[in-house]
């Protein structure tokens, strides 16, 4: 049953693709695209339901444990909610003259292929499928990004395939590395698988395996947004059309991170737990640190948003770089927290962008009189990413900060917290201008749309019971994921 | 063949690699830097040869011939059909003089052969001095991305770039697993595809190369 699904699952989103390709109609389209994201929904919990029966479930090149399933529950919720959120975004796209309504399909098609790479991405144990995957993400997200077909679309298109091919590629080279260290000592095709790997890592060559997690933690950390190999993230995030901006913040970087933490296990077991650690740290506080000036001094709300993504994926290698049992967990919930809250974010501000014509924070005042719901959504997913407590993300950067400080690592702690202030001052700041205020006169006033509230509500509910509890089972499910990583 | 004798066909592969990197990073025309990286995939795919000879292993045939038919003379032909339907007159602009980016690659080189030269016993599971050429020209292939302004030189960076890996990757002992290679092969092409079409779809729009465009800042 659980191995059936693991091939099931990347074919929902596949055969959706194709479906989409039959027709043209907007109403039906939608409808397939919800349908498909609420069965793919399902069946994870299902897999989830194996997995915590059963263990770990592998069929020949795709696996599935609690470190996977973590993710891959991320990415479903995702984009189920950005298929909810759609519905209503599209009908107003459609509207405005932002969509065109004959190219419909091959948007859905798009998206559903870009979700079934990253479902391949996550459920992969083979090292070189994860790559292919990864690069196939890459492919169909580009064009995505350039999909509204403006220059500035197809500028910030060019460059995310440009810098992040070029990024992945030393991913593969970290993969060929690592595959010719574990060929070293056992034969046959299971040296790239990461299961096989992992049982022979300790006594893999040391030497060969540093210098493949180095290529490794450059190539995915390019996909990842890590600073300084995040230059296209800004541009890609800020240019794609709003349910794909969501994708990309809230999933794809995702992604990337779990197949660095995939080589982290590796070299942790072959070249002692200190050196991946490092790496990491010193990564993560790069992308803090570069992507503070960047958030205080923006006035492009959705660029604003995919700075933000940088600095958070800096907390994340943070926490994995502290280590321990804390830092682990702290940093798989903050990918979970972090998932939820920006695509949220990005809803919210894409509304707002739609009422007011322009991206400009100085242009978007008074949202609460125009759009009261949308604007507490945006008001209430801004408190959560600055880190304002009782909200899910103030959880899982207390546990960063508490490993960090149970591990000695204080002056990683001092640059973090100050950056977090910093950051949260700016935030709010510029969020709380575009919220309250006198609306400008030239704002639409049009009551807001069910769906794109659905789906936010969705994603709200899910960031407001993350913060107040972990539900038992996830929190099963992120101790289990721990202990792969830890050991 | 004896090893030592596929060590030193690979030795010599792998300095007429370089010699061909060196020749896209100071080519003055695009269409030079095209024929110099056909060049390269050509050569990849004798070693590919030579390899599949030396060890056995059919897979190494499929990959040496698919490496041939695409990369030698599938892409590069495309990378020509896209300058002619362009029409592109301009040199290569690049961002940093020729001779500093040769100066660079050198430093780049060296650098390569003295990290693999510390790797000591993990070698035996590379052929030669695949490892070290290898990371040359990857490494390479970025730079070569990194100095260069106009989209088809970064299109040949790139390709340049992962005919590094696979060189590495067919030297190591057994090679990839083939269905491996196959879809990294199939990633290339797609992502060329998705290129040229960018490509040509901003100069329909705006008379202007992709990569020249900079409104995104900050």
């Amino acid at each position: 049953m659980a191995q059936t699904l693991l091939w099931v699952l990347p074919l929902v989103p596949t055969v959706t693709a194709l479906l989409m390709l039959m027709t043209r109609d907007r109403r039906i389209l939608s409808a397939i695209d919800v349908g498909s994201s609420a069965v793919l929904f399902a069946l994870t919990l299902v897999l989830a339901r194996e997995v915590a029966a059963g263990g770990p479930q592998a069929l020949s090149v795709l696996r599935v444990d609690d470190l996977g399933l973590v993710f891959l529950l991320l990415l479903v919720v995702l984009t189920l909610a950005v298929s909810i959120y759609t519905v209503g975004w599209l009908r107003q796209a459609v509207t405005v003259g932002n969509m065109k309504a004959e190219s419909l399909r091959s948007y859905f098609a798009l998206v559903h292929a870009f979700v079934a790479t990253m479902v391949v991405t996550v459920l992969a144990d083979n090292l070189g499928v994860l790559w292919i995957a990864m690069e196939g993400t890459t492919i169909t997200s580009a064009v995505l990004i350039g999909y509204h077909g403006h220059q500035h679309g197809l500028e910030a298109a060019w460059k995310y395939i440009i810098v992040t091919t070029i990024g992945i590629s030393f991913g593969l080279f970290g993969t060929v590395l690592v595959y010719a260290a574990a060929t070293d000592v056992m034969a046959g095709p299971g040296a790239m698988s990461w299961s096989a790997i992992m049982k022979i890592a300790p006594s893999l060559d040391p030497g060969i395996v540093r210098i493949g997690f180095i290529f490794v933690i450059v190539g995915y950390g390019t996909k990842a947004g890590l600073a300084p190999m995040h230059l296209w993230l800004p541009d890609a995030h800020s240019q794609a059309p709003t349910p794909v901006g969501a994708l990309l913040s809230g999933i794809l970087i995702k992604c990337a991170l779990l197949a660095i933490i995939r080589f982290q296990t590796i070299a942790a077991a072959a070249c002692g737990p200190a050196f991946p650690a490092e790496v990491l740290l010193v990564f993560g506080l790069i992308s803090i640190v570069v992507a503070t000036p960047f958030i205080l001094a923006q006035r492009d709300i959705k660029r604003l948003l995919g700075y933000h993504s940088v600095e958070h994926v800096g907390i994340v290698a943070l926490g994995l770089g502290f280590g321990g049992s804390v830092g682990t967990y702290g940093a798989l919930l903050h990918v979970v927290n972090h998932g939820i809250t920006k695509a949220l974010a990005f809803f919210a501000a894409g509304t707002a962008i739609a009422r007011y014509g322009s991206r400009d924070i100085h242009v978007i005042r008074g949202l609460l009189a125009v759009a009261p719901i949308g604007a507490t959504f945006l008001m209430l997913a801004a408190l959560s990413l600055a880190g304002t407590p009782p909200f899910s993300i103030f959880v899982s950067e207390l546990m960063v900060l508490r490993a960090g400080i149970g591990h000695g690592h204080w002056v990683e702690i001092a640059i973090f917290l100050a950056m977090v202030v910093v950051i949260f001052a700016g935030l709010l700041h510029h969020v709380s201008a575009m919220v309250f205020g006198e609306p400008p006169a030239a704002a639409d006033r049009e009551a807001e749309a069910w769906s794109p509230v659905l789906g936010m509500l969705l994603l709200a509910a899910i960031m407001i019971l993350f913060g107040l509890t972990i539900p038992a089972s996830f929190d099963w499910v992120l101790q289990r994921a721990t202990e792969v990583v830890v050991g | 063949m004896s090893p030592e004798t596929v060590q030193m066909i690979i030795d010599d592969l792998g300095a007429l690699l370089l010699f061909t990197m060196i020749l896209i990073i100071a080519a003055g025309q695009i269409s030079h830097a095209i024929h110099a990286v056909a060049a390269q995939s050509l050569l990849i795919a004798i070693a590919g040869a030579v390899l599949a000879t030396a060890t056995g292993n059919a897979d190494l045939w499929v990959i040496a011939g698919v490496t041939l038919a695409i990369k030698a003379i599938a892409l590069p032909w495309v990378l020509h059909w896209v300058v002619r339907r362009l029409n592109v007159r301009r040199e290569i602009e690049p961002v940093i003089a020729v001779s500093a980016t040769l100066a660079l690659a050198v430093v780049v080189v060296v650098m390569s052969f003295h990290l693999s030269a510390s790797l000591g016993s993990v070698r035996q599971a590379i052929t030669g001095n695949a490892l070290p050429v290898g990371i040359a020209l990857t490494l390479l292939g970025v730079l070569v991305m990194a100095t260069r302004k106009t989209a088809l030189t970064q299109m040949v960076g790139l390709f340049a770039s992962e005919n590094g890996i696979f060189f590495t990757a067919m030297a190591v002992t057994q090679g990839m697993p083939l269905i491996i290679e196959i879809g990294v092969i199939l990633d290339v092409i797609l992502a060329a595809l998705v290129m040229t079409i960018m490509l040509l779809r901003v100069r329909s729009t705006v008379d202007a190369d992709i990569a020249d465009l900079d409104r995104l800042r900050g």
